[in-house]
């Protein structure tokens, strides 16, 4: 496997990343990555997954939240977290069945649009292709990543 | 995959369980049980055998908010007519533009506050979910009036009356739906549940304006005995009723298309020669061309009876739901 990207000290590697999903994984920070290095490499040969992504930031942290939308865009995800130079901890993010105030609805005409308030909550299940199911339990509809 | 809090429609069979209505919202008709869709037929009846004067005592002194950010004259008078005619009273807007929702209020809010003056809470708005949002928020049932395109149960409820009343039954009814069916929710939502029952749905709509795939494949898991068609055509002398839905010219690829087919989606007397005698007419109204006048004097007609069925199980659903009846 030909490594098209640096290694870093300190910051995180996400790898395993769907092909073609890491812009959107990044598309996921608003301003955390303004004057940060950042590694992106796409449409890599991977083993497992045939052709994968991956990112590497340099000086970033990601909370649990941030690990699970990670997740429904690209279940089979993995996250290393690097302190000096050395891997300090690797976790793959499960999707549970029932995701609550992670995602929001893509309807334009769901409620949850309207009421900011509202805790959106999404089945989350996947369909026998690998596709990732996610439904809306407001307005019920349904979309895949 | 339905939401977590609804109860699974086929683990209930022929167990009776006890019924549960009491401080319940009622956001869509996939959460009840047949058992429970059953129950309230059969307290629609046990209301209109008491009598105007006695029911008139069932809700005596109790309140229904009919908060309509959409408007929809029908159902909302088919809400205020049932309480009253329960002896309640009724307080509420009709449109967004004169509530306090055109100055910004969240539905939250207006649900939160109008909890605390109100006893229960009929609703429409345009949004998909609205309903279901509610009644996280309200400390009183709300029962769903319609959430933009998305669900109806009222309707649905009251078209099942209506069939149970003017058929005898549901099991082995054959039944026609004509007209628009990609659009109408109405019959989405009726078909799915009338599924449930056994009847036997017939299809008949224009070329591209066929039920959804969703549908389709829901009745399928449902294991329904179903047929698609264009228009009525041979079928229509075996069927015991006839769900007519509006036919709306904007649907239509063309003008030209729409004058075209048109004719073959329109019931009038002589349509009616060619079906059963006792072939049931219905329609949710209001109505554009799809039914000639024609046929409003014939015992067919069920259009408007199925009016007063809805409301009647609007009487059921307010009662069961504040508790005041079993
Ligand atoms: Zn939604």
């Amino acid at each position: 496997m030909t490594m098209r990207i640096e290694r870093i000290n300190n910051g995180i590697v996400l790898d395993h990343i769907k092909a073609g999903m890491g812009i959107h994984i990044l598309k996921l920070f608003e301003v955390e990555l303004l004057h940060t290095k950042i590694d992106y490499a796409s449409y890599i040969d991977s083993p497992s997954l045939g052709m994968k992504d991956i990112i590497k930031i340099e000086n970033l942290d990601v909370d649990p939240k941030m690990l699970m939308k990670m997740a429904l865009l690209a279940p089979d995800i993995t996250i290393s977290f690097i302190r000096d130079g050395h891997v300090d901890k690797k976790v793959k993010p499960e999707v549970p069945p029932l995701v609550e105030g992670v995602i929001n609805c893509p309807n334009p005409k769901c409620i949850t649009q309207q009421e900011v308030y509202l805790t959106s909550r999404f089945q989350v299940a996947f369909e026998e292709d690998g596709r990732l199911r996610q439904q809306c339990l407001f307005c019920e509809h349904i979309f895949y990543s | 995959m339905r939401k977590s809090h609804k109860i699974d429609e086929h683990t209930i069979g022929e167990k009776m369980e006890p019924f549960a209505f009491k401080g319940r919202h009622i956001i869509d008709t996939a959460d009840l049980s047949n058992d429970e869709i059953m129950h309230l037929v059969k307290v629609c009846d046990e209301i209109q055998a008491m009598g105007d004067d006695k029911a008139r005592t069932l809700c005596k002194g109790k309140i229904l908010a009919t908060l309509f950010w959409e408007p929809s004259t029908r159902t909302r008078l088919s809400f205020e007519a049932a309480m009253y005619r329960l002896g309640g009273n009724v307080l509420g807007f009709s449109e967004a533009k004169s509530s306090s929702v055109s100055k910004g209020e969240t539905l939250a809010d207006t649900i939160k506050t109008v909890s605390l003056y109100a006893d229960i809470i009929a609703m429409r708005h345009p949004m998909e979910g609205s309903a279901l949002a509610a009644s996280q928020y309200s400390e009183v049932p709300v029962i769903n009036g319609g959430d933009g395109p998305h669900l109806h149960p009222t309707q649905t409820l009251g078209d099942i009356y209506t069939l149970i009343k003017e058929k005898g039954r549901l099991e082995g009814l054959k039944m026609g739906f004509l007209g628009d069916l990609l659009f109408g929710r109405t019959v989405h939502t009726l078909v799915r549940v009338l599924a449930r029952f056994g009847v036997e749905l017939h299809f008949f709509s224009p070329e591209g304006l066929n039920i959804p795939a969703y549908v389709r494949s829901d009745l399928e898991a449902k294991g329904a005995v179903f047929t698609e068609q264009e228009g009525l055509g041979g079928r229509l002398a075996e069927l015991d009723a006839l769900y007519v839905t509006r036919l709306q010219k904007e649907r239509f690829f063309s003008e030209e298309e729409y004058l075209r087919k048109k004719n073959s989606y329109v019931v009038d007397r002589e349509t009616l020669t060619r079906a059963k005698d006792d072939v049931l007419v219905l329609h949710p109204l209001p109505r554009n061309e799809e039914i000639h006048p024609n046929v409003d004097g014939l015992p067919n007609a069920g259009y408007f009876r199925q009016a007063t069925y809805g409301m009647q199980m609007r009487m059921s659903l307010i009662s069961t739901c504040l508790g005041v009846k079993a």
